[in-house]
């Protein structure tokens, strides 16, 4: 286990990498670090391989600091965004040199090298260069290197982030059978919401260097802990609009800006809080009528997604997203009434996420 | 506003011929998407429209007029890079005034419509900055509102949001939409991206090896692929393909499984003969027999993904995605059936 304690990061004096980061990477687990550019993922993963130092706070790993330690008794195998392949040696020298340097003998080696290029789809050009491969199979050759020897913990740096979209989504599906075969623990960085739900035993959601939430997909999507993290995971993202309570025997309604009830709550949320709801595109029913508890908009934007439809609707100031299937009759111009689903939103208080109770 | 013709179309770089006597015509108005892999042409192609190379053989006309010799700066046309080359010493603000200041407008409508694309791209607030101290996001809205004031005939972007994140990818397209639901220029927007392609335009054009694959509407192009190549680049997750052989002029045979055509199939198949592949999406397969058809199948990964899973599973040799309910899950090695409706199989010769 690789544990950080408080641990900032500073680059030089004003840019600040990381703030009071303090999260354990279990034994064997596949763990994402998902966020925006800049968010400080991959300064976690430079700190891990010893290549940057904490500017404060600790790094342990099974309980004993290794901030002292030196990159190569870490323990980690990194394969790095800008590749960092070897010029001179083909792609098998390349896979090969991690192993050959640990004295493992020729044929285990070959074999190895064999396995992990027919996995990762490079077996045919394993005699070229690198400077005769794509992009692509330059990123696969580099991560391919990272994870042929055995390591305590891989360092992923959006390693298939580069690859053409049906190529990343078949590799999505092999890198999470080996790691699972390998029984390793993985740390892997992404700015795709969907690779981050689809690989992660557990998701940390990084924004300007701190972390936002911890949890497994399922936890992250529904029940996020702020707005940022409601905004970030899932696609497409969460709709906000500005609501108020108003208390009535125990029982809260929460009402839109020009006054319609949109949703309730059991516990009063906090007084003078900014209060804002999060709804999910699937968790909004649309009729032709007004019924209660729904509220009007128009559509003024559809966009086809393939297998369904988005439309984006204005009600007041707000502007709310819809999934619809492919085959909605629904067009721009239309007027529409709204109903939330009772289990679509979530309630936020000053950005961070309050109960609703049973309602 | 124009419309805009290509006819036999080539673009040649030496002796590397990219784009192979391609015609099309974008309505006035319209919106059209032009996507295609990395060296399908998409991009040579743009600039062939914008002016900025020249056309090897062939016309490029504009409602009717042939533009081949015009210049660029000539020709009304506003373009947008991935990399929106802002000027890094002056405002916001003097960024997007700069088209009009060197056509010569006088300073009070220079003012007036530079606060008003402004005002539509959400940059009120930033005039005041230089380029260095923006967001990505908000560094490519100026670029977008530096080409709109100009208010060109066509407005062409190259692959203005692919590096973004999903929610200021969502944004983006909001305001891409928006500006051409407000100012009707033609648009054509060049992406790698079918997700961008079919959520922006009125039709997509997929381009590859140089040729048109396809020019149609999203749903056409999603629904009825002209080919194998457009049915695998549209679609996310992306369209399983199996290969088949025909068995007799009814049937087909997928991984020893027979299948029977319904009337629609039973021509198609006519047209490609006894081997092609059947193409088929990862909505239309179910985990179980719940169909006439199913398939045997080992499974490989499940991938939980917020409102449902994607379950991968080997038939034969060939590894298929199906999007499933939340609660159904595969096991690594676990025998498993698929079923499938065949009326969402889709035929195509092998490529």
């Amino acid at each position: 286990m690789y544990s950080f304690v408080n641990v900032h990061k500073r680059y030089g004096l004003r840019t600040v990498a990381l703030r009071k980061l303090n999260l354990d990477i279990r034994q064997r687990e596949f763990f994402v670090l998902y966020g925006p550019a800049g968010a400080g993922k991959s300064t976690i993963l430079n700190l891990i391989a010893g290549t940057t130092k904490p500017t404060s706070g600790d790094l342990l790993r099974n309980g004993h600091s290794i901030v002292h330690l030196p990159p190569e008794r870490r323990g980690a195998a990194m394969a790095f965004e800008n590749y960092a392949l070897y010029s001179h040696l083909s792609v098998a020298e390349n896979l090969a040199f991690p192993l050959r340097a640990q004295g493992i003998v020729k044929a285990e080696v070959e074999e190895r090298v064999r396995k992990i290029a027919s996995v990762l789809g490079i077996g045919h050009v394993l005699e070229r260069r690198p400077g005769f491969l794509s992009g692509g199979q330059r990123q696969r050759v580099a991560l391919g290197r990272a994870i042929i020897r055995p390591a305590d913990i891989y360092l992923l740096d959006e390693p298939i982030g580069h690859l053409d979209a049906k190529l990343r989504h078949k590799m999505r599906a092999e890198l999470k059978a080996l790691a699972e075969d390998m029984h390793a623990t993985v740390l892997f960085t992404t700015t795709s919401n969907k690779e981050a739900l689809a690989l992660g035993d557990r998701v940390g959601v990084l924004n300007s260097g701190r972390l936002e939430q911890v949890g497994t997909p399922h936890e992250l999507y529904h029940k996020p802990a702020n707005t940022f993290v409601g905004s970030f995971i899932g696609d497409p993202p969460m709709s906000f609009i500005s609501v108020s309570v108003e208390v009535d025997q125990g029982n809260c309604k929460l009402r839109t800006a020009d006054g319609r009830i949109i949703g309730r709550m059991d516990t009063p949320p906090p007084t003078n809080a900014t209060l804002k709801l999060g709804i999910r595109p699937n968790a909004i029913t649309l009729s032709d009528t007004e019924m209660p508890e729904t509220i009007p908009g128009r559509i003024d934007v559809i966009e086809h997604l393939g297998h369904s439809k988005i439309a984006v609707i204005s009600a007041g100031k707000d502007n709310i997203s819809v999934s619809l299937p492919a085959a909605s009759p629904a067009r721009i111009g239309d007027k529409v009434w709204m109903a939330v689903n009772s289990s679509g939103y979530h309630v936020f208080a000053n950005e961070t996420a309050i109960q609703r109770g049973i309602n | 506003m124009a419309r805009i013709t290509a006819r036999k179309l080539i673009k040649r770089y030496g002796a590397v011929q990219a784009v192979h006597g391609i015609d099309f015509d974008i309505a006035d108005g319209e919106f059209v998407a032009i996507l295609g892999p990395s060296g399908c042409g998409k991009s040579s192609t743009m600039r062939m429209i914008a002016g900025l190379e020249t056309i090897s053989d062939g016309d490029i006309l504009f409602d009717g007029k042939p533009v081949n010799d015009i210049r660029a700066r000539d020709r009304n046309v506003a373009m947008s890079f991935e990399n929106y080359a802002l000027y890094a010493p002056i405002t916001v603000y003097e960024n997007i005034a700069f088209p009009l200041r060197s056509s010569g407008m006088d300073e009070s409508e220079i003012d007036k419509q530079v606060r008003s694309v402004a005002d539509k791209m959400e940059l009120t607030a930033i005039l005041g900055l230089k380029p260095g101290a923006l967001s990505s996001g908000q560094a490519q809205r100026v670029g977008l509102a530096r080409a709109l004031v100009r208010k060109p005939a066509v407005f062409l972007l190259d692959e203005p949001i692919s590096h973004l994140d999903t929610r200021q990818r969502y944004r983006m397209r909001r305001f891409i939409k928006s500006i051409h639901q407000e100012f009707r220029h033609t648009m054509i927007y060049v992406t790698h991206d079918q997700e961008e392609a079919l959520a922006l335009a009125d039709r997509v054009m997929v381009m590859s090896d140089g040729e048109i694959q396809q020019l149609a509407t999203p749903d056409e192009v999603y629904s009825r692929p002209a080919n194998a190549f457009v049915a695998g680049f549209v679609g996310e997750p992306p369209i399983n393909f199996l290969d088949f052989q025909s068995d007799g002029d009814r049937a087909i045979i997928i991984e020893g499984n027979r299948i029977m055509l319904s009337d629609h199939h039973v021509s198609r198949l006519a047209e490609i003969g006894t081997k092609g592949v059947a193409a088929v999406r990862p909505h239309f397969l179910s985990l179980g027999e719940n169909s006439t058809v199913k398939f045997l199948g080992i499974g490989f990964i499940t991938e939980e993904l917020q409102d449902h899973n994607e379950i991968f599973v080997d038939i034969g040799k060939t590894r298929v995605s199906l999007i499933t309910p939340p609660n159904q899950r595969v096991k690594r090695g676990e025998a498993v059936s698929i079923s499938i409706n065949p009326e969402h199989l889709l035929l195509f010769p092998t490529q």
